[in-house]
């Protein structure tokens, strides 16, 4: 059994679950509208950074984004819908790597639109005090965010495999992602800048001194991801369907 | 054809022994009806067959191969497992569509077996606005999508209305017909003799029959033979001299087990009782099964978790 026609029938799925194109709409119309009404506020802070106040109509956008993840494999552990799946396609690794696959390239599409669309809505509002900010740096901040928005809806599918429920998911995604990062906010080092959300976001700013830079945070990102997968495959693999 | 085969078959879910050391045969060409109380383990063999769940010991293959090997399974084996599979916000049509692209099945399949089962005027519907008895028939849709020679379905006839049980009796009769290896499981006897043409029951995870349907009647109920007369007497002693014993029923008529209608009628003929009714008592495929299990007491009125 090969894979394309296993990532077909997943993209199928998603194209058909009308919540689902409804998610990324979501992910580009938050983004876009919080990114212009950062753009078009008055600031006065001395660490004002362009490019993170371009692009963070990302913070609440996100949440779109881990829903998607969550959503597209919570709807396998609905009555018997992963059976179904799995008696289609028995090869369960297989069959896991095409759904992250096919949660994965609409994501980033729309996820780089996205960035891209909230970078420019910013720029209109903050006029010249945006001008400091480079091509290079643009262009990093809206490939980054793409994949952070990425791996995050994928960090959301893995955990929905591994529990089992899109809810207890997001349960724990939800105030990870929100609370922590505005509780403890910018005001802690150490640790918690190895947190999925926290590192991924470095690549949202034009200046950083943790010690995290855009791609190694992206990296640490990546891992948490990678963890998360590995966990809801072999769940996934080990688990009665 | 492809037959199932299972062999030495044991799950256990914790401490509870949902399948116990099975071991049968279905065959192509006729229609197996898969019996046995709730909780008898009918789901949890099929789930096994399907390589769904992994069993505790023995093996569930298809003409010898375990399902998982399978390339595109879902030309070999169809399944109706769970009625509510289907996401109720799809519609039917792309639901199925969805199920063909992974075993690469061309996409009018869906509407071919959308039009066979009934649904074709409701195919755009979103599965939400579905009965019970539409989302059975979208499920047997998704077990014929592959065109498979081995079709298991789980309790078909729930939530069907009368149309529906003749439509699905009809089914599985020409599935039989056409060669194909067909297993029905269900709790209810006469919808089962219906179309049944082979039986295996369980009970409490163990086999306890595996016999052609007829056989299983005839082994398990006694001939049994209804007469009415206005001479009660004479019916008696004409029985008694002939060795059977009659039994009165209060609403006005006897009946003689173990007997044949051809022999009493010759009988009550040759002794001149005046006969107003005389036949015989077909025996129930129901019969027969509560004589199995209430000489298997352990298996009645024992429920349990599906």
């Amino acid at each position: 059994m090969s894979f394309a026609p296993v990532l077909h029938s997943e993209w199928l799925k998603i194209r058909t679950l009308r919540s689902l194109p409804g998610t990324l709409l979501a992910l580009f119309a938050a983004t876009t509208a919080f990114s212009a009404i950062a753009g078009g506020s008055e600031t006065s802070d001395p660490e004002f950074d362009p490019l993170f106040m371009a692009l963070s109509g990302v913070m609440p956008g996100q949440i779109a984004a881990v829903s998607f993840g969550a959503t597209a494999v919570s709807s396998e552990f609905h009555g018997g819908a992963l059976r179904l799946s799995l008696a289609a396609v028995p090869r369960r690794g297989r069959w896991f790597a095409a759904k992250a696959t096919a949660i994965a390239l609409p994501v980033l599409a729309v996820g780089l639109v996205t960035a891209l669309a909230a970078l420019v809505a910013a720029r209109a509002g903050l006029g010249d005090a945006a001008n400091g900010l480079t091509s290079g740096e643009q262009v990093r901040g809206v490939v980054g965010c793409g994949i952070y928005l990425t791996l995050m809806a994928l960090l959301a599918a893995g955990l929905t495999a591994l529990l089992r429920s899109g809810a207890g998911a997001l349960s724990v995604l939800i105030p990870f992602v929100l609370v922590v990062s505005f509780v403890i906010g910018d005001t802690a080092g150490g640790a918690t800048d190895f947190l999925p959300d926290r590192a991924g976001q470095v690549v949202l700013y034009e200046t950083y001194d943790g010690s995290l830079g855009p791609w190694s945070g992206l990296a640490v990102t990546a891992l948490w991801t990678a963890a998360a997968l590995l966990a809801g495959a072999w769940s996934l693999r080990r688990r009665d369907a | 054809m492809t037959s199932i085969e299972v062999r030495d078959l044991t799950k256990e879910y914790g401490t509870r022994r949902a399948v116990d050391d099975l071991t049968f045969d279905v065959l192509p060409g006729r229609v197996t009806g898969f019996l046995g109380p709730n909780g008898a383990g009918k789901s949890t063999t099929m789930r096994l067959v399907l390589g769904l769940d992994r069993p505790t010991s023995g093996s569930a293959t298809l003409g010898g191969h375990a399902y998982a090997t399978l390339r595109e399974p879902l030309r070999h084996v169809g399944a109706l497992l769970d009625a509510q599979a289907a996401h109720g916000s799809r519609t039917a049509r792309d639901h199925l569509r969805t199920l063909a692209a992974s075993n690469r099945l061309p996409q009018r399949r869906a509407d071919e077996v959308l039009e066979e089962t009934g649904l074709a005027a409701v195919a755009r519907r979103r599965v939400r606005t579905y009965s019970l008895g539409m989302r059975q028939r979208l499920g047997i849709a998704a077990a014929l999508l592959g065109d498979p020679g081995v079709v298991m379905l789980d309790e078909p006839s729930n939530g069907l209305d009368p149309e529906g049980i003749i439509w699905i009796r009809r089914l599985l009769r020409r599935l039989a017909g056409e060669g194909r290896t067909v297993l029905v499981s269900s709790h209810l006897m006469n919808e089962t003799a219906s179309f049944a043409d082979h039986l295996v029951v369980l009970g409490r995870g163990r086999l306890l029959a595996d016999t052609p349907m007829r056989e299983f009647i005839h082994a398990r109920v006694r001939p049994r033979v209804r007469i009415r007369t206005t001479d009660p007497a004479a019916l008696t002693s004409a029985l008694a001299r002939g060795g059977h014993d009659a039994v009165e029923h209060e609403a006005g008529h006897w009946t003689v087990e173990h007997a044949r209608v051809d022999d009493i009628g010759r009988l009550v003929s040759a002794a001149g009782v005046p006969v107003l009714e005389l036949s015989s008592e077909e025996a129930t495929l129901e019969q027969a099964y509560l004589d199995l299990t209430s000489t298997e007491t352990e298996f009645t009125a024992q429920p349990q978790e599906a």
